[in-house]
């Protein structure tokens, strides 16, 4: 066992490493450049060599890789081109945002996606499920930032029942900032959701045709008990692995819904980044997202250990 | 054997079981409907900002954004009126100048308040323009000129000049990488901490949340009448929050709920709905900025300045604001590179401007004998109004003859290319309203994208620069004006305005180009 989890340990550091090494040279091989964006218009080419010597945009790209590998081996992600601060601080001050909306967002798409999934499966060809998978198929479809101009212009405008945008006043308690959150998670859970309900009724279609249902069904067990323990049960390895991806997607940050609600969201840091070119920025906080992928990835094969004790970590 | 799909519900669940599931899974989904009240004081304004601003520092950015902040946090020696000419701020008066325009003596106003309770001097001005001077690239340049900067006295400042620099109280007035006047003491590199003079001081900054500005209770103001950023200046509003709403429709919904007080920079197809909703109303900034198209005249087929003349014939500037801008409202096609308010306004050369005349265009093009070398429009979809300018600009050029090609890049791309004439042969820029023509676009300078340096536009400029007689220097802006239609190193399309929305509540907001939320108060 612990053999077992050293190995992925050992596996989680090498794709690390790989992950650092392609962000550090796929972001390099953009073009843009940032001394130039930060100067403007009116700066001079010495001006923007000047300022491209001060942050070591001058090194050749290799001396900067390793220069770069030397200080994240010691923790150290670098400062912001633009922000003027550490990498890891600009990251940490948006965190609880994007963790908060993510922790919500996929809260409410499984419990919309589960009992969905279960519904469509167990109907199978009937009006239910026609109805769930039509709606899911819609849930899929809706661009994210349509869905939330609509529910902000309903919800927020029209009702005025929610905040139109923002993670609160100043001073505002978690309670306040936690209430920002409500039309933002919402969107992202209904959009998640279609494809929690997809795989979920999947899964059950397959667990449903096995023969200790039937068994269990000519025993006379209650049609409840089949369905949600021990049909479900068994059909959740493949439920828990698209629930883990995709709330390591929106812990990732959800660039659109963030930047339509206006929420100090890592996916806003890294959008901001990107079109600013704000190297250790990018690099940083794609290596912090690959970090979470993987630890959740790993979390997700210790819950199939527990979920379904045929699986070995 | 078993039907699953047909037999289950027969089997298991009824339509009964199905409703409590539902109704079970939906209990669960359910959120609290409520939530705590925005809690919010009556003196408190919640502006709706189109982004983060990079820094605070007003003199590490040229970005509108930041100095549209530090405005209320900083001020300069001299500032801008309503017709954006400069008039004293800091300073006591204007300046006296020398006879040869070398000579600047300058005093600054007694009794001036810090942040820090301290009064300001001289060395604080020394110590700010030197900053400026050295950091910034408008700083930079008027640094070339300046000769020395001495105290004379605790609250005197003489500037001697090596040539005469024309625009530097305007230079120094400029709100953009502007010479903020700050506590020598605070002054460091990135700056920690920003003690000013202005009538709100910084209180708090959350990265993507939100600026806080609060009163200054000691400010001193002047005591002349308001006058655009000029005069007096008084905070009535307790606190500004400048929120970053990067979404153009979210600040649109957020002005229309009531929850911001201000919103900038709106989509100008909001402006029907701003205008019809009764808690808020429309504020159109006009001129705000322009549009230009930057010609490279070191290579290709644009090196040749009559091609360059064939593309100005094909242009319909009318046409491609339309796209840019949806409504005459909101921009003007002009040839006069200033407002009639200017003393730099003029048509002159300005027939060659919107021609749109394809057969025209196609007449030069053959004299030209231009080989069919493909033009290619180096342009951004971070700007929308870019775009579609390009792909107008795109079909004016077909029409004449030209072969085009649409590069469409990200910003960042289109900064760095631009700077490389192999990579374009015109592309799609925009700059912000400014009072002198030395300002901006940069193609008036030394070595700015595109590559323009002539004889005639040294002769022109050299002239210009050289006077310092605000009336003799409109007639010789008249000149350059003339070149630029002659040469044609870059395209001026027009103005365009910006849109703003406030809440009905808010009163005494002046429009210019940054909000200025002193003299703004809330009913």
């Amino acid at each position: 066992m612990f053999a077992a989890i050293a190995r992925r340990l050992a596996g989680m550091l090498a794709v690390m490493f790989i992950v650092a090494t392609m962000v550090f040279f796929l972001t390099r091989l953009a073009p843009g450049d940032p001394a130039s964006l930060m100067l403007g218009d009116q700066a001079t080419a010495a001006d923007i060599a000047e300022l491209r010597k001060t942050y070591g945009l001058d090194q050749p790209v290799v001396v900067q890789y390793l220069l770069w590998l030397k200080e994240i081996a010691s923790g150290n992600l670098g400062q912001s081109i633009f922000l003027q601060r550490p990498v890891l601080q600009a990251i940490g001050e948006r965190a609880e945002p994007t963790f908060f909306l993510a922790l919500f967002s996929i809260l409410i798409a499984s419990l919309i996606g589960i009992p969905c999934g279960i519904v469509s499966a167990v109907w199978r060809g009937q009006k239910a499920d026609q109805a769930v998978s039509g709606l899911a198929m819609l849930a899929a479809s809706i661009p994210s930032f349509w869905l939330g101009l609509l529910f902000i212009q309903f919800f927020a405008v029209r009702l005025g029942w929610f905040p139109v945008a923002g993670y609160g006043d100043p001073g505002a308690g978690l309670a306040q900032r936690l209430y920002h959150l409500i039309l933002p998670a919402t969107v992202l859970g209904i959009v998640n959701s279609a494809l929690i309900t997809r795989f979920t009724r999947a899964s059950m279609l397959d667990v449903l045709s096995e023969d200790y249902v039937r068994t269990a069904r000519a025993k006379g067990l209650p049609e409840n008990r089949i369905v949600l323990r021990h049909a479900l049960g068994n059909a959740l390895v493949p439920i828990i692995t698209v629930v883990g991806l995709t709330a390591a997607l929106l812990v990732g940050g959800a660039i659109i819904t963030e930047t339509v609600f206006g929420l100090p969201g890592i996916g806003n840091l890294v959008v901001s980044a990107v079109l600013r070119r704000d190297y250790p920025v990018i690099q940083g906080a794609l290596i912090v997202i690959a970090g979470i992928y993987v630890v959740i990835n790993f979390t997700i094969d210790v819950i199939y250990t527990l979920v379904d004790p045929r699986v070995k970590t | 054997m078993l039907d699953l799909d047909k037999d289950m519900p027969q089997q298991g669940w009824s339509r009964r079981d199905l409703a409590k599931f539902i109704a079970g899974a939906g209990l669960f989904a359910t959120l609290p409907a409520g939530g705590p009240a925005l809690a919010q004081g009556a003196k408190s304004a919640n502006l709706a900002m189109i982004g983060e601003p990079q820094t605070l520092d007003p003199m590490a950015s040229t970005a509108d954004l930041v100095s549209g902040i530090m405005m209320h946090v900083y001020e300069s020696l001299y500032t801008w009126d309503s017709d954006l000419n400069p008039k004293p701020m800091l300073a006591a008066d204007m300046p006296k100048v020398s006879a040869n325009g070398l000579g600047y003596e300058i005093e600054i106003r007694k009794g001036v308040k810090l942040h820090s309770g301290r009064d300001l001097d001289v060395e604080d001005v020394i110590a700010s323009l030197r900053r400026w001077m050295d950091m910034t690239p408008r700083g930079k340049a008027v640094a070339a000129s300046v000769d020395k900067m001495e105290a004379r006295g605790s609250h005197g400042l003489a500037i001697s000049l090596k040539a005469p620099v024309p625009a530097l109280l305007t230079h120094m007035a400029l709100p953009s990488g502007y010479a903020a006047i700050m506590a020598k003491e605070s002054i460091a590199t990135p700056l920690v901490s920003f003690v000013g003079t202005g009538p709100y001081k910084f209180q708090e900054r959350r990265p993507d949340q939100f600026v806080i500005l609060t009163k200054f209770d000691g400010y001193s103001a002047r005591s002349e009448p308001a006058n655009g950023y000029a005069g007096k200046r008084e905070a009535k509003i307790t606190e500004l929050r400048f929120i970053p709403v990067p979404n153009p429709n979210t600040r649109v919904e957020g002005v229309v709920a009531g929850q911001y007080h201000f919103a900038e920079q709106l989509p100008v197809d909001s402006y029907k709905r701003i205008a019809s909703t009764a808690s808020i109303k429309p504020l159109l900034v006009m001129p705000y900025g322009f549009p230009y198209f930057v010609l490279n005249t070191k290579q290709g087929p644009f090196a040749d300045k009559k091609i360059r003349q064939a593309y100005q014939l094909a242009l319909n500037s009318t046409e491609m604001m339309l796209a840019a801008f949806g409504d005459e409202r909101f921009f003007k096609a002009t040839a006069a590179h200033f407002p009639k308010a200017s003393p730099f306004n003029s048509e002159a050369g300005g027939a060659a401007y919107n021609k749109g005349d394809g057969a025209a265009a196609k007449k030069l093009l053959a004299e030209a004998k231009y080989d069919g070398s493909v033009i290619r429009i180096l342009n951004s979809k971070q700007f929308e109004f870019h775009h579609r300018m390009a792909l107008v600009m795109a079909e004016n050029l077909k029409e004449a003859g030209f072969k085009v090609q649409l590069d469409v890049v990200d910003w960042a791309t289109l900064v760095q290319r631009r700077a490389d004439t192999n990579l374009y042969d015109v592309y799609v820029t925009h700059s912000s309203f400014l009072p002198e023509p030395m300002l901006s676009p940069p193609q008036l300078g030394v070595g700015a994208p595109g590559g323009w340096e002539t004889p005639a536009k040294t002769a022109a400029l050299a002239a210009f620069n050289a006077e310092s007689d605000p009336v003799k220097r409109g007639a010789l802006w008249a000149k350059v004006q003339e070149v630029v239609y002659d040469e044609v190193p870059y395209i001026r399309v027009g103005d365009f305005a910006a849109l703003s929305a406030t809440s009905a509540r808010m009163t005494g907001l002046v429009p210019m180009p940054s909000p200025a939320f002193w003299n703004v108060d809330l009913a």
